[in-house]
């Protein structure tokens, strides 16, 4: 495994002194175009079961992003795609500690970036190839630091049956147009607490990791067969954790092999504007700019989901009142991993 | 194009990048990283510089503890079982002419069942000699009918702060049969569960529940169970009865397995309802039964693999020296939506004096042998298409070679195939042809069933 990240590493290298020795001025290789760039893959997929391995992880990753930023920077640059060129330098320039003389280098070139990007007069205005795609430019507004004017979107779940509408999950999405890539979430944690979950109900967006941790004296299996974000942790012991990256957007129903009564959810949305509501239904989006937009509410208790169209303007929007439907009961039988229903009140 | 930078710059730095000495020294000081495992947990990401924070980062929903929005301590749920069946013949297995005495002890295979309890559609004997030993039944001979099979009720209540579970499973059975109304209201189970430690899978039931024999136990409610009818060994394996029971599995994570252990006591034994006396204990002396469990639970393959034991004096008379001696084994195994449950059980029963069951008081408790078991073989495949779930098409073939004390052994063979539709989300519907032959020891009777089952969970 660390021998194949670091030939990775090395040939990621080799690559890119091979671009840049073909001049700057130099289209970047078809090839890199056509993928994904490596730095989306992080974290790295290194085991880690000792504090020693940690630190190698930590400092490998480090490194890896570094990389990556740098070197993606670089091609999006070449490729006249500026929006993402300033967006993965300036990423870079906010990781700390960073070597003064990268800094130094890049610096200058991310300003570059961002200047062609929002079609200031650069260096080169005759030279200036054209505009970012529209979804480059709403992934540049994900992650720009300086983003837009935006509002806030709030307002009240009722509904959702006897256990009421705490949980349920409120996102936007654009009406017209692409809505933004969100970035991951980081640090999200599900643990297995006196055979339940906590929380029961976890919204990430896409590409979140979330990290399944097991508080219990005992041995949890938690596993989804909910396509196509379907997983298995396998048995693990108390203090363990398991990590699961979510890549597709919908509801994750969580269940454990070992004990059928253990119910839980994450549900994960490709918009950075959602929010969950608290026990009393009440919620906050932040961030939104203002536009026509698809409002969507998932709950465990409503067979389909609210959907409403919405207009955010330049204030906001607020005491939005929607409903959720209390339709869908909790299974009587969850089913195990294979699928075949459990009498929760047998065995164990 | 004119850019600030310049190749050799880049590529400087860029090699920096890939081998600081920070990194290496890093990984020196920490020594040599473990061998990553096949399978490891992983801890959460090193602290890696974000690329951008998302605004509307959420902790998640626990539901609180009390008040409102928390869980009810209290769950009723249930089902309805509604069906339709045609039975060969007059619905029995008596075969006309034969004027063996008893007739149930002459025939043994009886009618195939038509419902999940395997209530069969006649036990009509026109007026010759029975001794108890049958099967419940619908009443509708050799026509085609509609059935009300079960309303059952289920009550589950956990007390948030207690280790402790109480459940009691209440049925209606709705039987207006040629003889009159036979409707009744069975408590099948009624039991208490208690989890007295945090840290051990030990479980420690008192009541009336489950048997602890076999797997068929697990699929024996119309909603639980992949097809309509139970198996031909059901009625020595799937009965309830009042006791105590422990249930201990140990998990084994380094083969992702693990070792269970179930076993009761209780008033009598495993045979259903209509071979069992009414709940209570005839000589005093409890049935010992157990269960012991292999468990493998990889990503691709499920495989659950027992062996079960029973002795104890006899259900159905008082004499404690009639004793009934039960084992078998069992399997299961699903791969890819495909279902195998298999079970072998071999059952000895000593002679003994008059006895009761719960069809009533019969004057000879002859000693008797089975042998006999199934294979089961199921695939579902899910659905997204309007109302429809999942698709589930199974066949079963059940053997079974029986014997009382002075009688000619009767072996009999089943093959059972059927369709299940699983739709929206509290909707069964199951059809299924059972082919029954005799193929020893009795005469040869017209006895296949149609039926079929709608089963409506609540």
């Amino acid at each position: 495994m660390r021998l194949g990240l670091f030939r990775r590493l090395l040939l990621g290298g080799a690559f890119l002194a091979a671009a840049l020795a073909a001049g700057p001025a130099s289209a970047a290789p078809p090839a890199a175009e056509s993928r994904g760039w490596l730095g989306e893959e992080l974290p790295l997929p290194l085991a880690v079961r000792t504090p020693q391995d940690l630190a190698v992880k930590a400092a490998a990753e480090k490194q890896y992003l570094i990389f990556n930023l740098l070197a993606a920077g670089k091609l999006a640059f070449d490729g006249g795609d500026f929006a993402t060129a300033a967006a993965k330098w300036e990423a870079l320039l906010r990781i700390h500690p960073l070597d003064p003389d990268l800094e130094k280098t890049i610096r200058p070139l991310a300003r570059e970036a961002r200047a062609r990007a929002e079609g200031q007069p650069g260096q080169a205005a005759a030279e200036r190839p054209p505009e970012p795609t529209a979804s480059v430019a709403a992934e540049a507004a994900a992650v720009s630091p300086t983003p837009a004017a935006t509002a806030t979107v709030s307002g009240t779940v009722s509904g959702g049956g006897p256990q009421g509408p705490g949980g349920a999950v409120v996102w936007l999405k654009r009406a017209n147009g692409e809505t933004p890539r969100p970035a991951p979430a980081r640090g999200k944690v599900i643990t297995q607490r006196g055979k339940t979950f906590v929380p029961r109900v976890l919204v990430v967006p896409v590409g979140t990791k979330v990290a399944f941790r097991n508080d219990d004296p005992i041995f949890h299996n938690i596993f989804s067969l909910s396509k196509p974000n379907e997983f298995d942790t396998g048995l693990y012991k108390q203090g363990a954790t398991y990590t699961q990256t979510f890549r597709h957007p919908g509801a994750v129903q969580l269940l454990c092999n070992i004990h059928a009564s253990m119910l839980g959810f994450v549900v994960v949305v490709d918009t950075p504007y959602y929010a969950q509501a608290d026990a009393s239904g009440a919620f906050t989006i932040r961030g939104v700019p203002p536009g026509e937009y698809q409002i969507e509410v998932w709950h465990e208790a409503a067979a389909k989901p609210t959907l409403e169209r919405v207009s955010v303007g330049a204030a906001g929007l607020h005491g939005l009142a929607l409903r959720v439907a209390g339709d869908k009961r909790t299974p009587q039988f969850l089913p195990d991993k294979s699928g075949k229903p459990r009498q929760s009140h047998l065995g164990y | 194009m004119r850019t600030a930078w310049t190749s050799k710059g880049l590529v400087g730095v860029a090699a920096a990048a890939l081998a600081t000495g920070a990194f290496v020294g890093a990984a020196r000081a920490q020594g040599a990283p473990t061998a990553a495992p096949a399978v490891a947990p992983t801890v959460p990401a090193a602290p890696v510089p974000p690329e951008a924070e998302p605004i509307n980062d959420s902790e998640g929903y626990t539901p609180p503890v009390e008040g409102a929005g928390a869980p009810s301590p209290l769950s009723i749920d249930g089902y309805v079982d509604v069906g339709f069946a045609k039975a060969q013949g007059n619905g029995t297995s008596f075969a006309p002419g034969d004027q063996s005495i008893p007739a149930d002890y002459g025939v043994d295979t009886f009618a195939p069942a038509v419902n999940s309890r395997g209530d069969v559609a006649s036990t009509n004997s026109n007026g010759r000699f029975v001794n108890g030993f049958l099967p419940r039944s619908v009443g509708i001979g050799g026509n085609a009918s509609f059935l009300l099979n079960t309303l059952d009720v289920d009550l589950k209540y956990t007390p948030g702060a207690l280790p402790l579970m109480v459940f009691s499973r209440v049925q209606l059975l709705p039987r207006f049969t040629g003889s009159g109304d036979d409707t009744r209201v069975y408590v099948e189970q009624a039991f208490g569960r208690l989890v007295p430690f945090e840290s051990q899978e030990l479980a420690i039931s008192v009541g009336k529940f489950d048997s602890v024999f076999g797997i068929e136990y697990l699929d024996n409610e119309a909603n639980i169970r992949t097809g309509v009818t139970p198996s031909l060994v059901a009625r020595y394996t799937t009965g309830q009865s009042i006791g105590a029971k422990l249930f201990y599995r140990v998990q084994i994570e380094s083969l992702q397995s693990a070792v269970s252990l179930n076993v009761a006591a209780t008033n009598s034994g495993n045979f259903v309802e209509s071979l069992q006396p009414p709940d209570a204990s005839l000589t005093g002396t409890p049935v010992a039964s157990g269960r012991l469990g292999y468990e493998l639970n990889t990503r691709g393959v499920q495989a659950k693999l027992g062996a079960s034991g029973l002795i104890g004096p006899r259900n159905d008379q008082p004499l404690e020296a009639a004793h009934q001696k039960v084992f078998g084994f069992d399997a299961r195994v699903a791969v890819a939506g495909v279902y195998l449950n298999a079970e072998y059980v071999h059952v000895d029963e000593e002679e003994g004096g008059p006895k009761t069951t719960s069809l009533g008081n019969f004057p000879i408790s002859s000693a008797f042998w089975a042998r006999g078991g199934y294979v089961q073989l199921a695939y579902a495949l899910p659905f997204s298409i309007g109302a429809l779930r999942k698709l589930t098409v199974y066949g079963r073939y059940d053997r079974r070679h029986a014997w009382f004390q002075g009688f000619t052994p009767i072996t009999v063979d089943r093959f059972t195939g059927g369709l299940r539709l699983d739709l929206w989300e509290a909707l069964i519907l199951k059809a299924e042809y059972l082919d029954n032959r005799e193929l020893a020891g009795a005469p040869t009777v017209a006895n296949n069933v149609f039926t079929s089952s709608l089963v409506y969970s609540w």
